[in-house]
This record gives structure tokens, sequence and C-alpha cells, in this order.
């Protein structure tokens, strides 16, 4: 593994070209370019704010803001898994015709979804800022928050993108996975409103205790009174959780990495 | 001379026993949903496409691989640029490899020239410094210039492989993969890359080619392996195994040709005018005519009278797609007079599927006066008859022969095909239509 970390180092040029790819393809044709990204996570939290807040009354203040810092870490998982389940197949023509680490392929999708995430973060500290969230207060806590998720979107793509490969219908079922797992995050609901007894399975996910990072350093910063950092344990289990998903991830891609060329 | 600082024992690419086998699977995609439902994987076949070869090449050599398709000789340059896995022996590379297995393969339509130069080269194993030196000598050979900032979707194919070749060609590795790319845009461009693999080879780097195009082949390779059917026929001087594969091919075309005429027997067909007609001995007729059943002969004669045209026409000149017992049919030729001939013969034969004779009929032995007949004109002749055939298909060679009755002007072997309708009452050939009694004897 240390010897393929290595590889990846020298290839290091490839994987920042295809991010850059990826983003510019993205960007393309689009004179607004990044606008229209952030317009997904915006309509989202319209649509949501106007559920929870206007239809059903959700006490919750200033919803749109307790949503999307939990939406938008979320967002960068499920959007990395999306792209990444078909990104092999997809490259078919490079894989066929020239030899690279083909964890590169998957690896570049997740760091243009990233970079887009970072973006996104940006534009919601400025929102933030007018609003009056001192949300710098914890921010130094933010960058190892995304290290860690980061392993966990690595892990599940390279786990999907090799897997879809051999299956193809493996696809229409991450969208569906990515969906149970969307509302078995405390995204558009707090921890708290969990009942007791489905508390542990939901806190088993390690992106339940990693939006409850982000929420407590951006959201709760407003609303002391109702922050409360995951339990040391809760954080080593969804680390621990992590690690598991991504080694499993990466074994499983260079196990069947070989047979891609001729499974294409 | 080249690889001083490379191994002692010079060799660029090892292989040693490699077997590569393909799965075929008996489904088009294998899906999730049928692996849980049956509870196994996908059934498929395996197919050999390497079997157990070895061999190796020195630094500096120029290495060729011919062979018919299907031979495997992708599968191996696939194997060398470690795009695919062998299943049994091993592959040892000494130096980086590079391969030009398709050009432009990864570009992005939507991105411009110069992006796609980028991406492409990163792709090839290029560092961002070294494409920005080489940038204007890639652009430059590419012959791109006016369209390097357009997007690569708007290039017409040509452009596209001449930017894909451009990039390749500028990647220096120590080892270069080239497959069937070497026929790009027209015939200066070309000549450029050729050029430029001269360069390469000058350079001393070791150069794999696959290629159908036999002469660069032995133009530029020092060694060559001709593979067939996943096994190595030989390899070694080019010549000797150049030769030896154009005989292989030209056996191969000879059996397809046969096979191709003994299927097209089966259909109504007009022969294609062979090029080189030449006149021939009646005795020689025979013999050819039989061969023709074999081989590729299908025309001969002199071209002094030609057959234009042959028709199987019914007693009031319609043209008949078919024919049953009993009708009366016509076998009309058209035949145009290229230059004066005297006193020639007309004549058909016909054949069943197997080249039996069932009929064969001409106006000499029929005593009938042919006149002479002067460039230019025209004629019909018919042969008319009653079908007295058993259902199937037969054949018509029609022939004009000169008065000697032992050269022809024109000969046409099966020009016309007669398809008899099945007349379940009897089997053979010929219909005799025998009239069947039953008496009792005292």
């Amino acid at each position: 593994m240390i010897a393929n970390i290595r590889k990846l180092f020298s290839y290091r040029e490839l994987i920042v070209s295809l991010t850059k790819k990826e983003l510019k393809v993205k960007y393309r044709g689009s004179a607004l370019g990044f606008f229209w990204s952030l317009l997904n996570p915006i309509l989202t939290m319209l649509v949501y704010s106007f559920v929870f807040s206007i239809v059903l009354q959700v006490g919750t203040p200033e919803f749109a803001i307790f949503l999307i810092c939990a939406l938008l870490p979320f967002n960068f998982l499920s959007n990395s898994v999306n792209y990444g389940a078909s990104s092999i197949i997809a490259n078919s023509n490079l894989v066929n015709k020239i030899y690279f680490p083909r964890e590169i392929i998957p690896l570049s999708i997740i760091l243009a979804n990233l970079f887009n995430f970072l973006l996104e973060l940006a534009a919601l500290f400025i929102v933030m800022g007018i609003m009056g969230y001192r949300f710098y207060i914890y921010l130094y806590l933010l960058p190892v928050v995304i290290f860690i998720q980061f392993f966990l979107v690595v892990g599940m793509t390279l786990l999907v993108s090799a897997l879809n490969v051999f299956f193809r219908d493996l696809q229409h079922l991450i969208t569906i996975i990515m969906m149970v797992w969307f509302f078995g995050t405390p995204i558009i609901y707090p921890l708290s409103m969990v009942p007791e007894e489905y508390q542990f399975i939901i806190k088993i996910n390690p992106m339940t205790i990693y939006a409850a990072y982000y929420r407590n350093i951006f959201y709760y910063v407003k609303y002391p009174e109702d922050a409360g950092f995951p339990l040391l344990w809760e954080t080593l289990s969804a680390l621990g959780i992590t690690l598991l998903i991504f080694f499993i991830g990466y074994f499983v891609f260079k196990k069947l990495e070989p047979r891609f060329a001729e499974e294409i | 001379m080249v690889g001083k600082n490379k191994s002692l024992n010079n060799i660029a690419v090892d292989i040693n026993k490699v077997t590569k086998r393909y799965r075929i699977y008996h489904e088009k995609i294998p899906s999730l949903k049928n692996t849980i439902l049956r509870g196994k994987r996908t059934t498929y076949e395996e197919f050999l496409a390497l079997d157990d070869i070895s061999f190796s090449i020195k630094y500096g050599e120029t290495f060729g691989i011919i062979g018919p398709n299907g031979s495997g000789k992708s599968t191996l340059l696939k194997l060398i640029s470690n795009i695919i896995q062998p299943n049994s022996g091993k592959i040892n590379i000494d130096g980086t490899v590079s391969a030009l297995l398709e050009l432009g393969a990864g570009f992005h339509a939507d991105l411009t020239g110069r992006e796609n130069i980028y991406i492409n080269s990163a792709i090839l194993g290029m560092r961002k410094r070294e494409v920005d030196k080489k940038f204007d000598q890639i652009v430059r050979f590419s012959e791109l210039e006016k369209f390097i900032d357009t997007p690569v979707k708007n290039y017409s194919s040509g452009m596209y492989m001449r930017l894909g070749f451009s990039i390749a060609i500028n990647v220096n590795p120590d080892i270069l993969l080239v497959d069937e790319v070497l026929a790009v845009g027209d015939q200066s461009f070309q000549a450029k890359c050729y050029k430029a693999i001269y360069d390469i080879m000058k350079r001393g780097k070791t150069i794999i080619i696959v290629s159908h195009d036999l002469e660069t082949i032995s133009d530029l390779c020092s060694r060559v392996a001709f593979l067939k059917e996943g096994k190595i026929v030989d390899l070694g001087n080019p010549i000797r195994v150049v030769s030896q594969y154009r005989a292989y091919v030209e056996e191969l075309e000879k059996k397809r040709a046969g096979d191709q005429q003994k299927e097209e027997r089966k259909k109504i067909f007009k022969t294609v005018i062979e090029s080189n007609r030449k006149v021939v001995d009646g005795e020689d007729i025979e013999k050819l005519s039989r061969l023709g059943s074999e081989q590729t002969i299908k025309r001969f004669g002199s071209g002094d009278a030609m057959i234009a045209d042959i028709r199987l026409l019914d007693e009031n000149e319609n043209k008949l797609d078919y024919c049953k017992y009993g009708d009366e049919v016509k076998v009309a030729l058209d035949i145009k007079f290229n230059r004066k001939v005297e006193s020639p013969i007309f004549g058909i034969r016909i054949t069943d599927v197997k080249d039996n004779i069932v009929y064969g009929t001409n106006t000499r032995t029929n005593n009938l006066k042919t006149k002479v007949y002067d460039n230019g004109e025209s004629l019909r002749v018919e042969f008319a008859f009653k079908v007295t055939l058993i259902g199937g298909n037969y054949h018509v060679t029609p022939a004009v022969g000169y008065k000697d009755s032992k050269t022809y002007c024109d000969w046409i072997n099966n020009m016309l095909t007669i398809n008899v309708l099945k007349n379940e009452k009897a089997e053979g050939i010929a219909n005799l239509n025998s009239k069947i009694t039953i008496e009792k004897i005292s």
C-alpha cells in the first residue's frame, strides 16, 4: 500500500490534470459556471426550508443554515459515490488503451467534488458572516473533520466504482442506498429528535457523527445551549468504521483492478 | 549502446511463458440481480488469446508483430503495456512504456485542443513542465495551429488523429508500442509520422509495432514475430517471416474465395469481370472450368466478343426468377462484339450444384451456321427448352467460342442460376416423368 501511495504520488500531475478536467467539463459552456453548482444545494435548501419551517412548522430557528451545514458534507459523499460508481466504465476508452493506476479515475472525481464542497463552504461562510454567525470559533476543527470524512468518501467510491464494473445494475441500487443513507443521517432533523432506542443505529453511521461536528462548528455557535459535540467513543467508532470502509474499498478495488480492462 | 545504465543482459521486454485467456460471458452484461437470484457467478466461456508465448526484445530493437485478426497481437501489446494481466507466465519490462494503442484515447470532446494536449500528455505520463516545453512542437507537428483553441468535438477525425499522434510521439518513453496507428491523415502527414518513428529508432529506443502493413513492417523492423491463434508461428528475420505470413494469407484468401464461390452458387449472381483474360486451349477448358469451381477462375477468353447479360425468360419474353417442371423457358444471352469474329460458336452448359453437367449445347453441335460479326455489333442468342429438371438450383455457364472450337472469346462460369421449384414426385437431376403402371403377372 505504501508502494502504491508512492506510485500515486508519481502520478500526481495526472491526478491534478484529471481533477481539473472534471471541473472544467462541469463548468464548461456556462458563463455562470460555479454558480450552477451552487444552485443545487440552494434549491434543496429552499425546498426543505419551505416544507419544514413553513408547512410542518418545525421549531428549528434559521432552518436553512441548520440544514445546509449538514447537507453540503453529505452532498460531497453522495455526489462522489454516485458519479464515481460509473466512472471506470465511463472512461473505458482510457482503461482499455492506456495504463495508469485506475484509482486515479474515481480519485479525480472525489477531488473535483471536494473542491466543489470547499467552494460551497466558502459561499456558506459569506452568508453566515452576513447573518451574524461566529462560525470561526471552531473553524480549526473543520479541516480535521473534512480530512476524516475524505477517507470515508474514498473508501465508498472505490468500492462502488470497482464493483460496478462487474455488476452494472449496482448503479441503480446505489441511488437508493444513498437516499436511505441521506434520511438515516441527521440532516433534515436534529439527532435529538431521534427516539432514544433508535439513536444507537443512527450513531453507527459515521456520517451522523460528522454531520454533528459540522453542525456544531457552524450552526450551534449561534445556539450554544443546544450544542453538544459527539462523545469520544462515538467519534472513535465513526473513525473506526470509516477506516474499515476505506480499507475494504481500497483492497476490493486493488483486487479487481487488473481485470477492469477486459471486463468493460 | 543504449541501455548501458540498464540491466546487463540488454533485454527491454521479456515475455516468459505467457498465457492469456479472455472470458466471454453468456450474458451481455453481468448483473448483481442475476448473481443474487441464481446464487452463482455469471456463466462464461474462455477464449485462449495467447498460448504459452515466450520471447524477448532487446534494447534499441524495432520489433514487428504480424498475424491475422484475432491472433493475439493486440492482447500482447496490452500485456506489455500493463493494461491487462496474464493468467500465467511473467512479463518483465525494463524501462518506461508508452503505448500508441489508440490515438486520442481520453480526449474530451468539450475541451479545446490545448487543454486536451495537457490532459492527454499527463495520461501518457508526461510532466507538465515537459509539456510546456514541447507544446509548440506538438502543435506544429499536428499542423493544427489555427484550431488549437477549438473544442476537439469540432475537429475532423483526421485532425483528431493528428493531434493524438503528435502528443503520443512526443512522450519519449524507453519502449514505444505502436498498434496500427501509422495510417494517420494524408500522405504528407503519414510521411511525417514515419519520419518521427525513424527518429525514435535512431535515438536507440525500443519500438514494438503491430501492423497489417507488411511493407512497413519489413521496412522498419529488425525482427518480426508471426502470431496465429495465440501462438508464435515464426520469429526472426523480417523478410523470411513476412513472406511466410504472405503465403499464409494467400492460402487463406484462396480458401475464402472458394467458400465464397460455393456460397454464391446458392444465389443468383453475375460474374465479376476478371481483369486478365487470356485465350485458353480447348483441352484445358474442361480442366479450367473444373478448377474454376474450386478456385477463383470465373471468366476467361480473349474478349473479342463478350457476354453482356444472361436472363431466364418465359415464352412471352418475361424475365423469370424461377421455373417449374414442364415450363417452356428460354435462356437469353446478350453478346457484344469488340472485334470482328468469324463464325463464332454460342453455347451454354447447365450444371447442378455439385457441378455435374446436366446439359450442354451449342450452335456447332446443332449444325447452326453463324455469320461474320463486326466490331460493335450486338446479338441476342436464345436457347429455348422445356424444363425437365428435378427441383433445385442449376447454374448456367454461357460461352462464345471461336470457330476452331478450341479457343474462346468469353466464358463465364455459372453466370446464371436457375431455380427450379421442388416437385416431390421424383428425385435426382432429370425428371424423366415416368408413367407407372401396376399389373398382375399370371
